[in-house]
């Protein structure tokens, strides 16, 4: 059977990397973990794949941070989701993630394709 | 560390609901999960198998849950709440226990909190006044005269102190003052009696205090006397007598018949540097006379430090001023050699045998608090055998060591806690006692080097005291915790599990308790000793014979405002007064003199002898003290003649001048001749030409109990009149029965005459020995708790010895041994306690009794009499204490005994 979901050879993350992305996709605006997941993967092609495992410590671990809010509403299709939403610490958060990630990447490309 | 402390509150914010958490994170994951295998079915999967997929991707929902609930946990402090609960838990289980440990802690962290409280006030709170460590004292000194040792607290004259203000430049600010009592009259209302300071203009700048309404002393004040009429007065006099109106300033207050103009309101609480004064009065308007008065020493100065200028340095510099001044006003009587030097104002706050005894007095508290602990300990050695089952099956179960350590701690420490919630109200309590105790009276017998600002009346128990019951509270909770906690754990799994095993405990818990009491009996040893001595000091100073007799003599104060009456009148209208205060019922003698006995010392004045030929100039002169009696006055308070006659009415103003002399006198300038008839001359009350000795009466001691008498000269008042004297009053009864009466008809005679100082003379005996009183009483309090608790301490540790060895008495008693046998097996385990506690305690006293120095009175700190009998008294309670127990051994049954294990 060839399940779209079944175990693919997963992309290994750099650690940290998981909060740096829920960060950015948050940036779009409010999002239930389920949203998350879906929104990683289709932006990644499905290359990432982001675990349930992983997902729900990483969001109660920035909460705690208090890098996001949560609050419970209703979706679209009226059932009760738990949105997450970034803060100004959270904003601030990224914005370190980000340029640091700039900075990493570029380094890491003139190693790989010296000019 | 800000957003470590955030996410702490996150997490007890969230700890709240974290029940709720963890269902809303299970809610969530499920939603999750539908919504997933949803879109699988969409994708076309069968509906069970895409349950089955969602729930694999998911893996193991439970392990999730508990990662996620343990993120949001507290990590110690969490612990800490179970250990807590466990504690209490464990403590309610055993409520005698619990309930005779927190009754120990409490008296123990209570009574040290209290005398810290004391020593607070004392020693450690900062002056109230602005920068008050740039604040220092200068005085005067003298080489010693008289016999008397050197002084270096002497106060200073304003000529004086015009030079050195002039000379020196160590000192930003100099201030001069006096304290001062005054009639206070407010223009309506009762004339009031009250104390006030006399000041040089830049007093309260020297201090940093400013008025809060008004304007302080005009510099002018100091440049001539009489410049300038005004006063400052305290918040609460502006409060009491112009019902704090704004309009006070520029009103007219009148102080001895003289008005002064209010310029100024000094802010709630200052009370000057004499801690009593409710007006200031500049000391130039006050007495005028005193401005070329270079031998009128009267005057306390205060000097801030100029920027920059250590303490060391300005001392340094006021030696050397000393000696410019007494160079610019030489002193042909005194011999001149007067210097000057100055210590912190800190550093004269309070006299140093109280400063000594309060040190003493918390060194003793904690000894008791130190033996308190080492009861507890004690009994939770004891406890802790009971539940070393307990512990043994939790470290067999894999508890680590330092965690059930933790435990047992924190159970010691709330155990503390609870005891010094307690010791708080045994504190607030002592604090009151302390302060009812001992009004300023206590420790104002001596002049506290002018500064009466802080004395016993201003303890309370404030965040400082509170501050240090807490911290002793845990530390006697992890000092009484920590020994018995290392050795409950420190037993090994195996022996203490095997059922019936007497491995644990009889060697090392028992071993342990041993050292414990025999430190308590050596504590309780010195702190016995040292009280002893103590109390034998102050019944030598009960025992001193005064030189008169106090009982039932009621003593008051009258003082006549300048030119109320004429001088030569003032005979009469005290005549009239005391005929009036004779007439009362219950009143059988009247008598006047200017200055009562134990009070500190009164007058002192040069004696020459006219039949002699004068001393050469610059030599010393005998000093004498000086008192104004009326003929009656010795009569009232028994003094015996021992020679001659006493004054009679007919010794009056125009009679020749006699005086009569105390048998120190007689002994010091007449050894083995009659002083009866001898021609002399005494510096004061106009008896400096010749004058006759007509008797010599039985010494009085002016001074204090512990002073031997001086050579004292009585001059007859009717001969030298002067404007205030005591009244006293000789009752047939109850002297304070008296007192509204005489109150009433000193009213009637002249209204506006303020009548204070109303006492008997008994209460002014008490306060002379009521510093003593103060710490011996203390002591001995702190010395019976110590004896108590050690005594509880044996007691304790023989118990559990016999409950120990049940079975080899059930067996020995099994063999033939009887009730005598037992007995002295028990009790001298006790005695071995006891004499090695004693040994220790009596040495570690020999040498800690010497702190006790100047504050024993005719004792020595090797006193043999207080050491044997504390020696005796420490193996009687510890026979007792020994004996209750082995009673309890003499009645093991053998059966009984061997079937116990």
């Amino acid at each position: 059977m060839d399940y779209p979901l079944a175990p693919k050879p997963r992309s290994e993350l750099l650690p940290g990397t998981l909060d740096m992305l829920i960060l950015q996709t948050l940036s779009v605006g409010s999002m239930h973990g389920y949203g998350i997941a879906q929104h990683i993967q289709r932006l990644s092609k499905d290359v990432i794949q982001v675990e349930e495992g992983s997902l729900y410590p990483a969001l109660q671990r920035m909460k705690l941070k208090g890098w996001l809010s949560a609050a419970w509403k209703k979706t679209p299709n009226n059932q009760r989701a738990r949105f997450y939403t970034i803060t100004a610490e959270g904003w601030r958060q990224l914005g370190q993630r980000i340029s640091a990630f700039d900075q990493a990447l570029l380094a890491i490309t003139r190693v790989m394709r010296p000019s | 560390m800000l957003q470590g402390l955030r996410e702490q509150w996150r997490r007890l914010r969230g700890r709240a609901g974290r029940d709720a958490l963890d269902r809303e994170l299970a809610e969530e994951m499920a939603w999750h999960r539908n919504r997933l295998a949803r879109d699988l079915e969409a994708q076309g999967m069968n509906p069970d198998d895409a349950r089955h997929a969602a729930r694999r991707r998911f893996g193991n929902t439970t392990k999730l849950r508990e990662e996620v609930f343990d993120m949001w946990q507290l990590g110690s402090l969490d612990q800490l709440v179970q250990d807590v609960r466990y504690g209490v838990r464990t403590l309610l289980r055993s409520p005698g226990f619990t309930l005779v440990a927190v009754l120990i802690l409490a008296l123990g962290i209570g009574a040290t909190t209290a005398i810290f409280s004391a020593v607070e006030t004392l020693l450690l709170r900062p002056l109230p006044f602005r920068e008050p460590e740039r604040l220092m004292n200068i005085s005067l000194t003298a080489p010693p005269r008289y016999g008397g040792p050197a002084r270096t607290d002497m106060v200073w004259s304003w000529p004086k102190w015009v030079t050195f203000k002039k000379a020196q430049s160590s000192y930003s600010e100099l201030a001069l003052y006096s304290d001062d009592r005054m009639t206070i009259n407010t223009g309506d209302g009762e004339p009031e009696r009250g104390r006030g300071e006399v000041i040089s203009a830049r007093y309260l700048a020297t201090l940093g205090v400013r008025p809060v309404l008004g304007s302080d002393l005009p510099p002018e004040v100091d440049a001539a006397p009489k410049a300038a009429s005004v006063a400052l007065i305290s918040h609460a006099l502006w409060g009491r007598r112009f019902n704090g109106d704004s309009s006070v300033i520029g009103k007219a207050l009148t102080i001895d018949r003289t008005r002064y103009t209010v310029i100024g309101v000094l802010p709630p609480g200052f009370s000057g540097m004499s801690g009593t004064a409710s007006v200031w009065l500049p000391i130039l308007a006050r007495r005028d006379w005193v401005f070329d008065q270079a031998m009128d020493h009267e005057f306390f100065m205060v000097g801030r430090l100029r920027e920059g200028v250590t303490p060391e340095q300005a001392t340094t510099a006021v030696t050397v001023l000393g000696r410019q001044v007494d160079g610019a006003h030489p002193d042909d009587f005194e011999g001149g050699g007067m210097g000057a030097t100055a210590v912190s104002l800190d550093g004269t706050r309070v006299d140093e045998r109280v400063r000594r005894s309060v040190l003493i007095l918390l060194g003793a508290v904690t000894f008791v608090l130190l033996i308190a602990c080492a009861n507890i300990a004690n009994l939770f050695l004891v406890r802790a055998r009971a539940r070393h089952r307990e512990i043994a099956v939790r470290l067999a179960m894999g508890a680590n060591r330092g965690r059930v350590v933790r435990q047992l701690l924190t159970e010691s420490v709330l155990l503390a806690v609870v005891g010094g919630a307690a010791g708080v109200l045994v504190a607030w309590w002592g604090v009151q006692s302390l302060a009812a105790l001992n009004p300023s009276a206590a420790f104002g017998a001596q002049r506290l080097g002018g500064l009466g600002a802080v004395s016993l009346t201003g303890i309370r128990l404030n965040p400082a005291a509170l501050g240090f019951a807490a911290a002793i509270t845990v530390i006697t909770g992890l000092l009484f915790g920590i020994i018995p906690a290392l050795k409950a754990t420190g037993l090994t799994l195996t022996s203490a599990l095997k059922e019936g095993s007497i491995q644990f405990g009889q060697g090392a818990a028992r071993r342990g308790g041993g050292a414990l009491v025999v430190s308590e009996i050596a504590m309780a040893v010195v702190l016995l000793i040292g009280s002893g001595l103590m109390i034998r000091s102050l019944a030598n100073r009960l025992n001193v014979n005064p030189g008169f007799e106090a009982e039932r003599v009621l003593t008051l104060r009258l003082t006549l405002a300048d030119g109320e009456v004429a001088r030569d009148s003032l005979p009469g209208f005290y005549d009239l007064i005391l005929d009036r205060l004779g007439g009362l019922p219950g009143v059988t003698a009247t008598a006047l003199s200017d200055c009562p006995p134990l009070a500190g010392g009164c007058n002192y004045t040069l004696i020459e002898f006219r039949d002699r030929p004068p001393l050469p100039k610059g030599t010393q002169r005998p000093l004498v003290g000086v008192h104004w009696a009326s003929p009656r006055w010795f009569e009232a308070m028994r003094i015996p003649l021992v020679k001659g006659r006493m004054f009679t009415g007919a010794d009056r103003l125009g009679a020749p001048k006699v005086v009569l002399v105390s048998a120190t006198a007689a002994e010091r300038f007449w050894p083995g001749q009659d002083p009866l008839g001898r021609p002399v001359g005494v510096g004061q009350g106009g008896f400096h030409d010749t004058v006759t000795v007509v008797g010599v009466v039985g010494d009085v001691r002016f001074g204090t109990l512990e002073s031997v008498p001086d050579a004292d000269v009585y001059i007859p008042y009717l001969q030298s009149p002067r404007q205030g004297m005591m009244v006293y009053l000789k009752t047939s009864g109850d002297p304070t029965a008296v007192a509204a009466g005489a109150r009433a008809a000193v009213k009637e005679l002249a209204p506006s005459l303020p009548m204070y100082d109303v006492r008997p003379l008994t209460d002014r005996v008490a306060e002379a020995s009521a510093q003593a009183r103060f710490s011996a009483v203390l002591l001995g309090l702190f010395a019976g708790m110590a004896l108590i608790l050690a005594s509880l301490g044996v007691y304790g540790v023989i118990s559990f010895v016999v409950a120990q060895r049940t079975r080899e008495i059930g067996i020995r008693v099994a063999l033939g041994a009887v009730r005598r046998d037992v007995l002295a097996l028990i009790i001298r385990q006790g005695l071995v306690l006891a004499t090695v506690g004693t040994a220790i305690g009596v040495l570690a006293a020999l040498l800690a009794t010497r702190l006790l120095g100047t504050l024993l009175y005719e004792v020595t700190p090797g006193d043999m009499g207080t050491y044997v009998s504390i020696v005796a008294l420490i193996v009687v309670a510890a026979l007792v204490a020994s004996w209750i127990p082995a009673r309890r051994a003499t009645r093991i049954h053998p059966m009984e005994a061997l079937r116990t294990e």
